[in-house]
């Protein structure tokens, strides 16, 4: 049993960590199409046109590496969480439903008439395929997201007389106060996502001297949109999430934050490793009474810290969790930086020209993805011990009849084909990104010239 | 309440098996009835731009079991772990070939990809088939309501049995078979040219080849699962499925024969339909049959979610239903009629 559980907690990491990595760009990247295709339909300026297409063929890679690996996420809850499953599917059930019969019908209609099919559609359909499949991401991200929030905040649901959970009030499911803070700032982030690579791939054509139209675009929205969100992304939706963990969660917040005691006029820990063993942080560089007021509002606040807990109740992996923690706000906060002085500097109308700059924005879009992945390791490692927080532990959900060894069995074998699937995503990105905005005409015939 | 979520739940595999019958059953014969590389980038033509929302119907599918009855859920999907793995790694191939065999114009890059995509096709039927045969014969349910699977053990569809035996085997080829020729009819009806003309041929083939298994499947099954005709007499829904299996196999034969092509993709669909439907009735209420003891079969009755969620559920379903019909016919009505040589679904058309 302890093997399966472990096998089973490492797999559905790895294959959720990895389905998160492409529809973090989808959901991002759809406005920014849907955007371009309304400027072109509006406007009729072919920039807008080719702008509108090239990022649909690069969503349409994306996209689909996205849907086969979230086929597995679905079957998972079944085959690895069998317990938990049965435990609590009449209402987790619910918004996994949903999220098929409302979004994924929706995206799976539209999507290839929207990369593909803007000949046959016409302006104006096409244009509501896009938005259409653009909508269907973001109800999805919804949908799951509620499901998630439940787990974490658990709402509307009663015990049934079999021990099982069951629904009591869809509203009060489906309106959870966890889910709406955690949807707009994962949304937010996803439009970080989004903006950062339109941003790089224009810094990367602006310092190559090639499509210099399509690079100015580029980097005007992906800046642009790239400022909004990097803000929103902090403030309110960060802070909010953060003070919602810090009432609803206190022992989560004490382990991201590497507090041990508990204590008025909190200090944030700004950097040092945490040392469980000796419970303190080693090394530390802080800045008193701004954890207080961060997680509550004002300098004296009291913040629980570990030792206010039973030490089963401690998130599993503490230090990883105070790591990702920091690593997202860190993060966080530079891009807000980075996004500030972009923006600036293209007012002054020195963008394109400031190479050093230019650098910076084609390098930085990997670290949006690593900082939506340290939050939902924050997010998931922070729930520890619990599967649906203070109701029921992960250790009661793992499937009964799975061995350990069948578990890492398809663990590797998921590792291997996802190896598989990353080395041809990134191939197929890349020349794409090599071929360029331009030439994606509507030939009406097979384009053999791509490559 | 509980009939109602089961027959939701059947209508949704069946528009699965149906809609996605016809994509796996294209794919399988694409090398068959495609020779060239543009003939088989045309069976590909013909299954997109809408095969992922077919399959949407199993996923969503999925989420409806987990709604409605989350023990079953529980017990199939973990006592069938290795099996389900495979399907899922099938359907993660499938899906990458389709998406990316047209990005590159390249004869290697197209054969690999398209290989690929043939075999997780023949994969995927199998699976689905082996699945099927495993819920008509049952599983070793025991006592504490839950099964393991092993692959194999003695072949034998009774007592301890494994995933593999002779009836879930033929039940298998029996789907392959009729998934090939359920493709063949839909292929001689949304293409032109040679590919046309040999899946005419290929699926005047085929039905017989399915007619004969029919038979086969149907003694054998008797011999494994009685209780299914002799629970068929007093349900009505088995006989509509039954009535639906005639009218659906002499709507293939003879569409074939007069080549008025609509009605033998309707007709295999009806077919597809009408068996699924007839089973599915004659076993109601038991939703998984054990084979170790009758007192071990889970029943729709002992496993249905409690209460409200149902209810609600029943509630928001239909629109979502409505919903995504109409997304899809917003989508095909500009893809009605033949693919032409020149269209690809993977590239500006
Ligand atoms: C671009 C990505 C990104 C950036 C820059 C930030 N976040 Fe974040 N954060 C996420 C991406 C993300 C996420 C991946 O989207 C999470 C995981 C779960 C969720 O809803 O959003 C998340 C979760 C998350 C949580 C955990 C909630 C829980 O335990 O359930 C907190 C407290 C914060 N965020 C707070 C912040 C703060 C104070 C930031 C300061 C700048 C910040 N985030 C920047
Ligand atoms: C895409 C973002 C997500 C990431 C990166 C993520 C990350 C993780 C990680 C790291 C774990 C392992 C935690 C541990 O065992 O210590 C985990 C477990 C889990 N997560 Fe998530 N998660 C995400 C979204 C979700 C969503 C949306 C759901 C629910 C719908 C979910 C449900 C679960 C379940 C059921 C487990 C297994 C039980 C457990 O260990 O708690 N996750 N996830
Ligand atoms: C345990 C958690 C998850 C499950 C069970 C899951 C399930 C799925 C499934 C089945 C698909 C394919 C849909 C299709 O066939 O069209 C999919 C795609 C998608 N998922 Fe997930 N997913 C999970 C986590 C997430 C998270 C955390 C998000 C975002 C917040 C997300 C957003 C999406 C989006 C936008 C798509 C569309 C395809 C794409 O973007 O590439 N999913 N997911």
């Amino acid at each position: 049993m302890e093997e399966t559980l472990f096998w089973s907690r490492l797999q559905f990491a790895f294959t959720i960590t990895y389905h998160y990595l492409f529809p973090q760009l989808t959901m991002g990247l759809a406005w920014i199409i849907v955007f371009f295709k309304w400027r072109h339909v509006k406007t009729g300026e072919e920039r807008y046109g080719d702008a509108a297409r090239f990022w649909a063929r690069i969503f349409g890679i994306n996209f689909g590496v996205g849907v086969v690996t979230g086929i597995p996420m679905e079957f998972q809850f079944g085959t690895n969480w069998a317990e938990f499953s049965k435990f609590s599917g009449n209402v987790i059930g619910q918004t996994l439903a949903m999220e098929g019969m409302f979004a994924f019908f929706l995206e799976s209609a539209m999507v290839g008439a929207m990369v593909w099919g803007e000949k046959r559609l016409g302006p104006r359909n096409h244009f509501l395929a896009t938005a259409g499949v653009a909508l269907g991401s973001w109800l999805s991200g919804y949908f799951i997201l509620t499901t998630n929030a439940f787990m974490q905040h658990p709402a509307g649901h009663s015990a049934a007389a079999d021990g099982t959970l069951q629904l009591a009030n869809l509203a009060a499911f489906l309106l959870n106060p966890w889910a709406m803070i955690m949807f707009l700032h994962n949304q937010c982030a996803a439009l970080v996502t989004g903006s950062f690579v339109v941003a790089a791939v224009g810094a990367l054509y602006a310092l190559r001297g090639r499509h210099a139209e399509q690079a100015s675009l580029f980097l005007k929205t992906g800046t642009l949109v790239g400022l909004f969100s990097c803000l929103l992304v902090a403030f309110p939706t960060g802070d909010q999430q953060a003070k919602m963990v810090a009432k609803h969660q206190p022992v989560a917040l004490a382990a991201m934050e590497g507090r041990f005691h508990s204590g008025t006029n909190a200090e944030l820990n700004i950097i040092g490793q945490p040392n469980v063993r000796e419970q303190r942080i080693d090394n530390p560089v802080r800045v008193p009474s701004v954890l207080s007021i961060l997680a509550f509002g004002h300098v004296s606040a009291n913040v629980q810290g570990l030792d206010s807990f039973p030490e089963d109740e401690w998130p599993t992996n503490i230090e990883l969790l105070y790591y990702a923690f920091h690593i997202m706000a860190g993060l966080g906060t530079l891009f807000i930086l980075l996004m500030g002085i972009a923006n600036f500097q293209r007012w002054r109308g020195r963008l394109e020209k400031s190479r050093g700059l230019l650098w910076v924005l084609m390098l930085a879009f990997p670290f949006p993805y690593i900082a939506t992945t340290a939050g939902w390791m924050t997010a998931e490692l922070g729930r520890q011990p619990w599967l649906i927080f203070k109701l029921y532990r992960t250790s009661q959900g793992v499937s009964e009849v799975v061995s350990g060894g069948d578990v890492l069995f398809t663990l590797i074998g998921f590792t291997g084909l996802y190896f598989v699937l990353g080395v041809l995503y990134l191939f197929l990105i890349g020349r794409e990104i090599a071929h360029g905005p331009q030439g994606v005409s509507l030939t009406g015939k097979p384009e053999v010239s791509h490559d | 309440m509980i009939e109602i979520w089961y027959a939701i739940l059947c209508f949704m595999l069946v528009m699965f098996v149906v809609l996605e019958g016809f994509d796996i059953g294209a794919g399988i014969l694409q090398h068959v009835a495609g020779r060239t590389d543009a003939e088989r980038r045309m069976v590909i033509a013909a299954i997109g731009p809408l095969w992922s929302w077919h399959e949407v119907w199993l996923v969503a599918f999925g989420g409806v079991l987990f709604v409605a009855f989350p023990a079953i859920l529980a017990v199939s999907f973990a006592g069938f772990y290795l099996a389900f793995f495979l399907l899922l790694w099938a359907l993660v191939l499938r899906g990458v070939s389709i998406e990316v065999s047209g990005h590159i114009a390249d004869p290697l890059w197209r054969t690999a990809w398209h290989f690929i995509f043939a075999a997780s096709n023949v994969l995927l039927a199998i699976l689905i088939g082996a699945a099927l045969g495993n819920v008509v014969r049952g599983v070793p349910l025991g006592a504490g309501g839950k099964f393991t699977l092993s692959f194999f053990t003695n072949f034998s569809p009774r007592g301890g049995v494994g995933i593999l035996d002779w009836f879930t085997i033929s039940v298998a080829v029996f789907i392959l078979v009729t998934f090939a020729a359920h493709g063949a009819n839909g292929l001689v009806l949304k293409t032109e040219g040679p590919v046309h003309d040999r899946s005419l041929r290929i699926a005047r083939l085929l039905w017989k080849a399915v007619l004969a298994l029919l038979v086969v499947v149907t003694i054998e099954t008797w011999q494994v699962r009685p209780e299914l005709f002799s629970g068929m007499t007093h349900k009505p829904f088995a006989w509509l499925g039954l009535i639906s299996v005639i009218s659906g196999l002499s709507a293939v034969f003879t569409g074939l024969r007069s080549k008025r092509e609509l009605r033998a993709v309707i007709g295999s669909s009806v077919f597809i339909a009408g068996l699924m439907i007839s089973g599915a009735a004659s076993v109601f209420p038991i939703m998984l049959h054990s084979t170790l003891a009758p007192e071990y079969s889970l029943s729709a009755y002992n496993n249905a979610a409690a209460g409200h969620g149902l209810a609600v559920a029943l509630v928001w379903w239909p629109v979502s239903l409505i919903f995504s019909v109409a997304y899809f016919l917003f989508i095909y009505r500009h893809y009605t009629g033949k693919v032409k040589p020149t269209d690809d679904t993977q590239q500006p058309y």
